[in-house]
């Protein structure tokens, strides 16, 4: 079956190597996450780790495709998780970023999503908050693909 | 090999001029660059070339130091791919600013064409011009890299010191550009605009394709942030009277030399 037969967001793939191969990792690897809670229905705005942050917003299965997840995008930045295709309320979730700009002064926001079309509706949130808010950030949008590879890296306008 | 990597590349030009020809051939303007302390490791990366362009560069340049040996010059480091430029949004406003100047530059030739400093309407077309370079282009634009953006990188780095001397030189011409004026001397008008015309250009090429991608690469997100803030704050500092001063000077000029040209086919006809 190709890698986008169907809904490319539920097609089945098998990432397993073909030799039953695991490569062994060694060493414990500290987490960066700062905060709690994470998920964006959850969040404050309002929260001391928000004020001025560097804001991470992710799609839920970001963090289990990459690799390096805490060590390259999660260091140094507070966070949010969200899906945008099964999540209800996403109307709050714009007026909830949109806060996070306006109210917390965030200082950058990065928003990560996989390679699946319906993960751009993130993206799609975030764009909509942007232009909604009163103050102007940068905005980066990084697409991960199923495996974890880094597809592209854009700055939002 | 790795010993020329870390020479300033005005002594490998001066050593083995041939390598001139090949960075002109690569559109890197280091030939007539008048610092030239760059390091040939860093002028690779700064360029940010494609993985083959780079490894073709490399081969010619490594064939003339050490000719047919087949030395092969190891592959510079760098942090990102290179792909088409996509500035962060502070960059990206250093570069929209340089989209007025560029207005104002393009003018320079007809504005020479047409020198009357006899008539007030020339003369205030040359003193117009004069505050747009002060005010737009040195203290609403070049204050900006001086004093924010520059201040995030290492003051000795050869691409930002040649910066800062074309910004120097820049406001020499202007202040030679009013002298002129004020003495009623065209022909030093003349000089002085073209100078900076020519200055300018080329300052504005070596920024938009070389210096601001390769800042971008080495700023951190929060960098990005940081700077995207203090920009503004910059900007709303000078306030709005400023800019939009320049922006009609422009318009104006620009109205009026069209008009010149009109009349002048009209003559023609």
């Amino acid at each position: 079956m190709s890698a986008f037969e169907g809904c490319p967001g539920s097609s089945m793939q098998d990432f397993r190597s073909k030799n039953g191969e695991v490569k062994e990792d060694t060493g414990r690897r500290e987490s960066h996450l700062r905060q709690w809670p994470i998920q964006l229905h959850l969040v404050s705005p309002e929260a001391p780790y928000y004020q001025k942050a560097d804001v991470l917003l992710s799609a839920d299965c970001v963090a289990y495709t990459v690799g390096d997840f805490h060590k390259d995008y999660l260091k140094g930045k507070s966070v949010a998780i969200a899906c945008p295709k099964l999540d209800e309320g996403q109307d709050e979730y714009v007026e909830k970023i949109k806060s996070l700009i306006d109210d917390a002064k965030i200082n950058t926001l990065t928003v990560m999503i996989m390679q699946v079309p319906c993960c751009g509706g993130l993206v799609a949130m975030a764009e909509q908050a942007l232009h909604s808010a009163k103050r102007k950030v940068p905005v980066k949008s990084i697409v991960v693909s199923l495996q974890g590879d880094i597809l592209s890296e854009d700055w939002v306008t | 090999m790795e010993e020329y990597l870390k020479k300033g590349i005005k002594d490998i030009i001066t050593k083995f001029p041939k390598v001139a020809d090949i960075l002109n051939e690569y559109n890197i303007g280091c030939v007539p660059c008048n610092v030239g302390s760059c390091l040939l490791k860093d002028i690779v990366e700064i360029h940010n070339l494609g993985e083959d362009e780079e490894a073709a560069l490399m081969a010619k340049i490594g064939n003339v130091i050490y000719p047919g040996r087949g030395i092969k010059i190891p592959k510079v480091q760098r942090k990102a791919k290179s792909k088409q430029i996509q500035y962060s949004p502070p960059i990206k406003k250093l570069v929209d600013e340089h989209v007025l100047i560029k207005a104002w530059l393009a003018l320079i030739p007809e504005v020479i064409e047409n020198i009357d400093l006899k008539s007030r309407a020339g003369r205030q077309l040359i003193l117009g011009g004069i505050d747009f370079i002060r005010s737009y282009a040195d203290k609403f634009h070049h204050a900006k890299e001086e004093d924010i953006l520059f201040k995030y990188f290492d003051p000795n780095l050869d691409i930002v010191k040649t910066m800062l001397e074309d910004h120097t030189t820049a406001r020499s011409r202007a202040r030679a550009l009013l002298d002129a004026l004020e003495k009623g001397d065209e022909r030093g008008v003349v000089e002085h605009l073209s100078g900076y015309k020519e200055l300018l250009s080329e300052h504005i090429k070596k920024e938009d394709e070389i210096l601001y991608p390769w800042l971008d690469r080495n700023l951190s997100m929060t960098q990005v942030g940081e700077l995207y803030e203090k920009f503004d704050k910059a900007d709303r500092a000078i306030g709005e009277e400023v800019p939009k001063r320049c922006e009609k000077f422009v318009e104006w000029a620009e109205g009026k030399i069209t008009k010149k040209k009109n009349s002048r086919k009209e003559a023609v006809k």
